[in-house]
């Protein structure tokens, strides 16, 4: 299957470094926030590209694949990324599995590869970009917990939403970088 | 945390050139800031016309079908890129003496230097390879 990505970069047929040169370079074109789609069928390229993220800052969401071709999803991330946290309803990420078994929703508002290889078990998924298109898929009557990788598009979310008359919403954070619990994969 | 990697190529066959190259543009491509210090056998390397025909080890030249094969590109290729992900190339202006080398013999873009040249880049940078 394909996930949703911004940029798609195919790298197939190429071996050692090429597809980490290829991938840098590729990444140099998006802007934060948008997903890179590698394709490659260098064996080697999920090890590398996940250590390449880390060492870069980007964030190695994951990798599928379909046969020789392996599809690897990278989020570009900011190095200048730290604002502050300005909704001031908030829950601990530990202390959210206790929470919502007093009933509420769980908003997960990563984007759809993020959410597909590993979300919290019954998370519902609206991307932060698709939020004012699908706002009235989340019940006005229940409690929200907003939920993104590290607190700061769920923060913006949980903005979005009190000022659009959600009564009672929350930011988790930190976010799902820091969930140790179980999580439930759509590929 | 350092964020430069320093190579020594000290010889010149290919597959001393591989270990060379592919450390240098993966580490570039990983915003390291890298150095490579040409000496001895290893300006062959970035040498115009000897890096187009790398020795292989003695034996091995059946390999050679599995360079191809695996689609990895050519030593000029990956020199090049080197360059263009902003890999520093010095050549060792001692060795290029004892050789009889000029700057002209040479890819564009090198820089001519001595031990301390390197030493000076090398000596906070980490890792540190010889190959």
């Amino acid at each position: 299957m394909s996930l949703k990505a911004d940029v798609m970069l195919d790298a197939k047929g190429l071996a050692c470094p090429m597809p980490i040169v290829k991938t840098k370079k590729a990444m140099n074109g998006l802007t934060e926030g948008q997903i890179l789609e590698v394709l490659a069928t260098d064996k080697g390229s999920k090890a590398d590209l996940a250590a390449w993220s880390k060492s870069v800052g980007h964030q190695y969401i994951g990798t599928t694949e379909d046969g020789d071709v392996m599809k690897h999803y990278i989020r570009k991330c900011s190095n200048d990324a730290v604002v502050e946290k300005q909704y001031d309803q908030i829950v601990q990420l530990d202390e959210l599995a206790v929470k919502a078994l007093e009933g509420g929703i769980i908003l997960d508002v990563r984007e759809e590869a993020e959410y597909a290889f590993g979300h919290i078990e019954g998370a519902k998924s609206i991307p932060m970009g698709e939020l004012e298109t699908r706002m009235e898929e989340i019940p006005k009557d229940q409690v929200i917990y907003v939920v993104c990788q590290t607190g700061r598009r769920s923060d913006l979310v949980a903005q979005k939403l009190a000022s659009s008359g959600f009564g009672s919403v929350f930011n988790v954070i930190p976010g799902m970088t820091e969930w140790n619990g179980e999580v439930k994969t759509s590929l | 945390m350092t964020n430069k990697v320093a190579i020594i190529a000290s010889n010149g066959g290919l597959f001393d050139a591989y270990k060379v190259y592919n450390i240098a543009t993966a580490a570039a491509a990983t915003d390291k800031e890298v150095t490579i210090f040409f000496t001895f056998e290893g300006l062959n390397l970035i040498h115009k016309q000897g890096m187009q025909a790398l020795p292989m080890p003695e034996g091995r030249e059946a390999i050679a079908e599995g360079f191809a094969k695996a689609n990895v590109p050519s030593i000029p290729e990956l020199a090049a890129m080197s360059q263009e992900l902003g890999v520093k190339f010095i050549a060792c202006q001692m060795t290029m003496d004892v050789m009889g080398l000029t700057v002209e013999d040479f890819v564009d873009g090198i820089e001519v230097g001595g031990a301390v040249t390197f030493l000076e880049f090398a000596k906070d940078a980490a890792p540190t390879l010889t190959f």
